[in-house]
């Protein structure tokens, strides 16, 4: 039987598992929330996998990598530098927009972390940011990157708090400012915020996270806010999980 | 990790601190001239070690909204908002910890704003509380080179001190008491030093962890033999662990430089987390400020208004810099940590470039986390753990 390696990212929202084979090749992803009250939903995952590879090494990242036992650890920064690593083997730029926090890695073409930075404690401008807002806009998280496209609008959002952002997102509606401008303008507070962050804009910058693959206009506004191509990892919820899997094999080795 | 000898014995001796304490008691900041008012025959209470005290028992969680109710904001030192809403709230853990009612009664506040503002609004709170009189120094801030001039201006103030402070007493301050006070605290400062640098020996046998711990002597005893005895023995012990190659921590892989404030409520978790990953804190800025090499018995006055003006809190970015980059190479440091603590501003030093300017002039890495001395609500132990940790994979990455 083949070997195969698992790694399981425990993220503030969701929990995603990537098996990749001795050669890096990813062979099987999925996600489920994380926190969920019933347990049974990771078992069931976790059995699932087991019966259809021979998982040799496990590697836990994410904010919960303490919470299951594997057989070693690291931090979803060092997990996002390698999976993304594994398909650009260069020096680059990541930015990791996750449910919680938004982080900025360089790394060099074997997947080090060079240099890093990571919000400590206000989350917004994350997925849970997005979720919460669009929720108050009654926006659908799914058409909201279409939605957005449509409009030549740029309002933003000034707030950083959450709460007080999604009291601005209030007077707009009774502003009856339209739909796409309300959606964009989530966007371009998103795009402000990282603005702010140490970026690096003369490596190639690939976004990876949750957000990006459920928000891929997103792309769009920072390459025109940094007037540069951003490029998108292929699977990018499954980055992190992805490294993580490179990392468990790396360790068997 | 094994405890030090010397922080049992250190148990013992502010035991015989707290509660051999006796009127009259002069209350002073923690850089501010203790050494006038133990000559002058006051005994000496120091409100931030009651201010790390609540930090570090994790009471202040409890006390700090009662500051706010008085209308002490949530972004001040906390410190002064943990120890105001103890006071308000008639409580202190120095009564389960040595059986004391309250805190020492003053019979005389003195602060000195080398540290910050922060410190004249709280003393000034407790005296209109005890209705006591309160000496403030005031010397220049943020100084890069220190003039004649300034050093004067501080002398006398102090000279004003030693005023006030003779009335309360009723008797004039003996000179031969005065030198001989800051001779003890040359020579305890000095001891205190040579505790600190058997942690440039790698393994370190002692981390910014334990230093924390043991710089109460030097912090409330400054200027006492029982300062001096006390470093005398601990530096015994930390020489002896030297001479046997034995570290702090296990397998001391990387040595980092902490700058700021310590968490005082997450000071034994951060230890163990640093540890877990073969990571000892060998050097601070904070344990280093109680290092005075500038006190004089011949010069006592003067000497004071230097010693007390030079620290680095009170100084320019400039100089900031240059004092980081010596603690930096005598201790070998691989990577500097930055604490951002919310509540002090003065002492929270990566909001003006400084990481940026460390990492150019030295070419060691740095990061900065978010928290706070004391209230806890300003730190997020999840985030820093992830920054922390992949912080230390990319030093060892980088050795």
């Amino acid at each position: 039987m083949d070997d195969y390696f698992l790694g399981i990212d425990l993220g503030s929202s969701y929990t995603k598992f990537a098996v990749t084979d001795d050669s890096g090749g990813l062979m099987f992803n999925n996600v489920i929330p994380t926190l969920s009250r019933n347990k049974d939903m990771f078992r069931n995952q976790l059995a699932k996998i087991n019966k259809q590879f021979s998982i040799k090494q496990i590697c836990t990242t994410g904010y919960g990598r303490d919470t299951f036992d594997g057989d070693i650890k690291k931090t979803e920064l060092i997990c996002a530098s390698a999976g993304v690593s594994a398909l650009f083997p260069e020096h680059k730029c990541i930015i990791d927009i996750g449910g919680e926090d938004i982080k900025i890695i360089e790394s060099d073409p074997d997947g080090k972390v060079i240099n890093f930075y990571m919000n400590d404690k206000c989350s917004a401008g994350t997925g849970t940011f997005i979720t919460e807002i669009a929720d108050k806009a009654e926006l659908e998280i799914g058409e909201m990157s279409d939605l957005a496209k449509l409009s030549s609008g740029s309002k933003i959002i000034n707030s950083f708090c959450t709460v007080f952002a999604k009291s601005e997102i209030l007077g707009w509606k009774f502003n009856n400012i339209p739909i796409e401008e309300i959606a964009k303008g989530i966007y371009l507070s998103i795009v402000t915020r990282i603005r702010k962050l140490p970026v690096k804009t003369h490596i190639p910058i690939i976004l990876c996270g949750g957000v990006i693959a459920f928000h891929p206009y997103l792309q769009e506004l920072l390459s025109e806010e940094f007037d540069v191509d951003i490029f998108i990892a292929p699977n990018p919820q499954y980055m992190v999980a992805l490294g993580a899997s490179i990392l468990a094999m790396k360790n068997e080795a | 990790m094994a405890q030090l000898k010397s922080q049992i014995a250190l148990k013992e001796l502010l035991k015989d601190y707290f509660t051999g304490m006796k009127s009259p008691i002069a209350w002073c900041t923690s850089a501010g001239p203790a050494e006038i008012l133990r000559a002058l025959g006051f005994e000496v209470y120091f409100p931030e070690n009651h201010g790390a005290l609540l930090g570090a028992s994790r009471t202040a969680e409890k006390y700090i909204p009662r500051a706010h109710q008085e209308g002490y904001d949530g972004e001040i030192c906390s410190y002064l908002t943990a120890d105001i809403g103890a006071w308000l709230m008639k409580e202190t853990p120095l009564t389960k910890i040595y059986g004391l009612k309250s805190i020492p009664k003053p019979d005389l506040i003195v602060f000195n704003t080398n540290q910050c503002r922060e410190v004249a609004e709280w003393f000034n709170f407790f005296g209109r509380e005890y209705d006591c009189p309160v000496v403030g120094i005031f010397p220049p801030r943020y100084l890069e080179e220190i003039t004649q001039a300034e050093i004067d201006n501080v002398t006398d103030q102090l000279k004003g001190l030693v005023k006030v402070g003779e009335k309360i007493i009723g008797k004039s301050l003996d000179p031969a008491k005065l030198s001989e006070t800051v001779r003890l605290s040359f020579e305890g400062s000095q001891l205190w030093k040579e505790v600190l640098e058997t942690a440039s020996h790698s393994p370190a046998p002692l981390t910014f962890f334990d230093g924390c711990i043991l710089m109460a002597p030097i912090v409330v005893l400054r200027g006492t033999q029982i300062c001096v005895d006390f470093y005398k023995e601990a530096l015994v012990e930390l020489k002896e662990l030297v001479a046997q190659n034995e570290g702090a921590i296990p397998n001391e892989k990387v040595r980092i430089y902490w700058e700021g404030m310590p968490v005082w409520g997450r000071l034994r978790s951060l230890s163990e987390f640093f540890a877990e990953n073969q990571t000892s804190v060998v050097a601070s800025t904070y344990c280093n400020s109680w290092v005075f090499d500038h006190f004089d018995p011949d010069n006592p006055m003067e000497s004071m208004a230097y010693a007390y003006t030079q620290i680095f809190i009170n100084r320019g970015e400039n100089t900031k810099l240059e004092m980081m980059k010596d603690i930096m190479g005598k201790f070998e440091v691989d990577g500097v940590v930055f604490h951002d603590s919310k509540t002090c501003f003065n002492n929270a030093n990566s909001r003006f470039g400084l990481p940026k300017r460390v990492e150019e002039a030295t070419g060691i890495d740095t990061v900065s986390f978010d928290g706070d001395l004391v209230d806890l609500r300003f730190f997020s132990e999840g985030q820093t753990r992830t920054k922390i940790e992949t912080f230390i994979e990319q030093l060892k990455y980088n050795k």
